[in-house]
C-alpha cells in the first residue's frame, strides 16, 4: 500500500467513522456500505459526496451508485486522484 | 461492482405490447383469473355485511367479528403459499383485493395489506423451513396476524438511526429497544423487527427477526390517537431482554436493510392498492352527489366546473391503478420493483389525497360534515404520503436512482398507431427531453446533486409522470373501451411531465430562495425557542 493509498483509506475511514458515530478501528476496508455499515442508498451518496468534497475528486453518480465497500470507494478516488495529477502534468 | 438496477421505463419499452395487456387486467397468472374473481366477490360481500366503516372510525377498533369473519373466508392467508395453507397470490392479484377492501373500510385494508406484504412476506422468503412449516399455517388462518417494525423515535425515513439491538447470547439472540407507529400491534400474533446486530455481519449491520408474540419480554403500549385510519391498530411496542433462536433472524444476518427494503417494496404496493381503493369510494359519492344534487335549476354535474372535477378524478384514479397493476406484473415477471414501488407509492398517496379532496369540494359544506363519509375518506388516506416512506423522501431517492444509472445506449422508442399515435409521440419526445435534462444534471454536480433535493424531487416528478404516461398509453391500447379514459389520464401525466421539467429548470434559484427566507424565518426559533407572532 502507498503512502497516498494509506491517507486515502484513512480519511475515508475517518468521515464513516464521523457520519455513522462509530469508532473508526471497528471499520474494515472489506466492510459493505450498505450490508455491513447499514448505509442506505442516500447515506451512501451523502458519504460519497462528502469523499468527493474533502479529497476534491469528482465523481459521477452512476459511478458513485456502483461503489460497493470501503476498499472500492478508496480504490475508485485513489484512480480518479491519479488521473486528475496526470491530466494536470500533461 | 453492483451492476445498476434496471429502469423501469427501459423494461416497458423493451416489452411494451406483454405491458399493455398486464395493466388491463388484476390478475398475475391464469389460475388467478380463474380464482381472484371468487375471493373478491367474497371480501366485498362479507365487508358490505360486517364492516361499517363510520362505526369503525368511530369505535377506533376493528370489530373482533370481522376480523374473524375475514379469517373464516382466508383473507389473511392471501399471500402465503398453498402448502403452508395460503391462496399463494401474488402480488398483483392480491392488490385487486386489498382495493376492495379499502372501497369499503380503509383500516381494514390496511390490516389485511400489512400483514400480507410487510407482515408475511420476510418469513415467506426467507425463513427456514422449519420455521415457515411451524407459523405460517397459524398466520394465514389468521391466528397469528402479522406486523413489522423498523420505525423507531429517532429513526423513520432514515433506518440507519435504528437503535433497537439484537446480540447474541449464547445460542440465542437477545433483542433490547422500542419501535414506533406498529401497525396491528396491539392484536399482532408475531413480530417481523428490523434492527442492528453487531456481531452479526458488520459493525454496523442490521438484520431481521421473527418474534413470536408469546415470548418473554414484549411489551404492548396503548393505541395512537390518529386523524385517520382510526380503526387501524397502531402502537408502540418494547422489547426488553426478549430472547429468540437464532434459526429466527430471517435470511443472511447483516442484510436486514436491504431485506426490509424488498419487504417494503410489497408494502408500498399494497398500500397504493389501499389509495386506489379509498379514490374509487371517493369517486363513487362524488358521482351520486353531482348527478342528484340540484342548483341554480339542474343537477351540478352538469356544469363544466364540476365535469372538471370528475374527469380528474377518474384519471387519477386510472393512473394510479395503473401504476399499482404495473408493479405487481414487474414483479411477476421477476423484474426488481424496488424502485418501481416507490414511484408507484408517491402516485397513488397523492392521487388518493386529491382524489378525496375534490370529492369533498364537490359536496360542498356536505362534505365537511362527517356523516357523508367524504370527510373519513380525506382523513383516511392522509397518512399514506407519509408512512412506508414519507413522500418527500422518497421521491428524493427516486431523483438519485433515476441520476445513478446510466442510459441506455440504444434509443428507446415508443410506437403506437392508430388513435393514440400522436400521444405516444409526445410522450416520446418528452421523454427524450427528459432524458437531456438529466444527463445535464449528472454532468454539472456529479455526486454532489445529492444535496440538491429540489431538483432530486424534479428529476423524480418527471420521471413519474412518464412512468404515468407510459403506463396509460400502454393499457389504452390494450383495452379499446378503456380508450377515452386512458388517453385523458395520458394526456395529464404528459403535461405533469412539462410542468416539472420547468420545475426542475428552476430548482437550484428556489433552493436559493426557500434557503434564504428560511434563514430569517427559523432564526427566532434557534436553539429550540419558541418565537414571538
Amino acid at each position: 500500500m502507498t503512502t497516498s493509498e494509506a491517507s486515502t483509506r484513512e480519511r475515508v475511514v475517518a468521515m464513516v467513522a464521523q457520519i455513522l458515530k462509530v469508532d473508526p478501528s471497528k471499520i474494515s476496508g472489506k466492510d459493505r456500505l450498505r450490508e455491513d455499515l447499514g448505509m442506505d442508498s442516500l447515506a451512501s451518496l451523502e458519504l460519497l459526496s462528502c469523499i468527493s468534497d474533502e479529497l476534491d475528486v469528482d465523481i459521477e453518480l452512476d459511478e458513485a451508485m456502483s461503489l460497493v465497500t470501503i476498499d472500492d470507494a478508496c480504490a475508485f478516488v485513489d484512480r480518479v486522484r491519479a488521473e486528475q495529477r496526470g491530466g494536470a502534468a500533461s | 461492482m453492483a451492476a445498476p438496477p434496471p429502469e423501469p421505463i427501459a423494461l416497458g419499452l423493451a416489452r411494451a405490447s406483454a405491458l399493455g395487456e398486464a395493466l388491463a387486467t388484476p390478475h398475475a397468472t391464469a389460475a388467478e383469473a380463474d380464482a381472484l374473481p371468487m375471493v373478491r366477490a367474497e371480501a366485498t360481500r362479507l365487508m358490505a355485511r360486517l364492516a361499517d366503516a363510520a362505526t369503525i372510525d368511530r369505535d377506533g377498533e376493528i370489530p373482533s367479528a370481522l376480523r374473524a369473519t375475514i379469517a373464516e373466508a382466508g383473507l389473511f392467508g392471501l399471500t402465503i403459499p398453498e402448502e403452508h395453507g395460503g391462496a399463494g397470490f401474488s402480488l398483483k392479484a392480491t392488490c385487486a383485493v386489498i382495493a376492495d377492501l379499502a372501497t369499503v373500510e380503509r383500516s381494514t385494508a390496511i390490516m389485511i395489506g400489512l400483514h400480507s406484504g410487510l407482515g408475511v412476506r420476510p418469513l415467506v422468503e426467507l425463513g427456514t423451513d422449519d420455521v415457515r412449516a411451524r407459523y405460517l399455517p397459524e398466520i394465514a388462518a389468521g391466528e397469528r396476524v402479522a406486523s413489522f417494525s423498523a420505525t423507531e423515535a429517532e429513526a423513520g425515513s432514515d433506518l440507519t438511526g435504528i437503535r433497537t439491538t439484537g446480540t447474541l447470547d449464547g445460542d440465542a439472540i437477545r433483542i433490547d429497544g422500542e419501535k414506533a407507529y406498529v401497525t396491528n400491534g396491539s392484536f399482532a400474533g408475531c413480530f417481523t423487527v428490523l434492527c442492528r446486530t453487531p456481531g452479526l455481519g458488520g459493525q454496523r449491520a442490521h438484520s431481521l427477526v421473527f418474534i413470536p408474540r408469546e415470548t418473554p419480554g414484549i411489551g404492548i403500549g396503548v393505541e395512537e390517537d390518529k386523524l385517520g385510519i382510526r380503526g387501524s391498530s397502531t402502537v408502540t411496542v418494547t422489547f426488553d431482554a426478549v430472547r429468540i433462536p437464532r434459526e429466527l433472524v430471517l435470511g443472511e444476518a447483516g442484510r436486514g436493510i436491504d431485506q426490509a427494503h424488498a419487504a417494503l417494496s410489497w408494502g408500498r404496493t399494497l398500500m397504493s392498492a389501499g389509495c386506489v381503493g379509498t379514490a374509487r369510494a371517493a369517486l363513487e359519492l362524488a358521482l351520486a352527489h353531482v348527478n342528484t344534487r340540484r342548483q341554480f335549476g339542474k343537477t351540478i354535474g352538469e356544469f363544466t366546473a364540476s365535469r372538471a372535477h370528475i374527469a380528474r378524478m377518474a384519471s387519477r384514479l386510472y393512473a394510479a391503478e395503473t401504476l399499482v397493476r404495473w408493479s405487481g406484473h414487474a414483479l411477476a415477471s421477476g423484474q426488481p420493483i424496488d424502485e418501481l414501488s416507490l414511484f408507484v407509492k408517491v402516485l397513488a398517496s397523492e392521487a388518493s389525497f386529491e382524489i378525496c379532496d375534490r370529492a369533498l369540494q364537490l359536496h360542498g359544506a356536505l362534505g365537511f360534515l362527517e356523516p357523508t363519509g367524504v370527510a373519513r375518506l380525506l382523513r383516511d388516506c392522509r397518512i399514506t404520503r407519509i408512512f412506508e416512506g414519507a413522500n418527500d423522501v422518497l421521491l428524493v431517492r427516486g431523483g438519485a436512482a433515476v441520476l445513478g444509472r446510466r442510459p441506455s445506449p440504444e434509443p428507446l422508442r415508443l410506437a403506437l398507431g392508430g388513435a393514440l399515435a400522436p400521444e405516444a409521440k409526445s410522450w416520446q419526445a418528452l421523454h427524450e427531453r427528459f432524458l437531456a435534462a438529466a444527463a445535464r444534471v449528472r454532468a454539472e454536480h456529479g455526486v454532489g446533486v445529492v444535496r440538491h433535493q429540489l431538483v432530486l424531487q424534479s428529476i423524480a416528478r418527471a420521471n413519474l409522470a412518464l412512468l404515468v404516461g407510459l403506463g396509460c398509453l400502454l393499457r389504452a391500447e390494450a383495452r379499446p373501451d378503456e380508450f377515452a379514459l386512458g388517453r385523458h389520464a395520458a394526456e395529464d401525466a404528459l403535461a405533469e411531465v412539462e410542468e416539472h421539467l420547468g420545475a426542475l429548470s428552476r430548482a437550484l434559484h428556489d433552493e436559493t430562495r426557500v434557503q434564504a427566507l428560511s434563514e430569517l424565518l427559523y432564526a427566532p426559533h434557534a436553539g429550540g425557542r419558541a418565537g414571538s407572532a
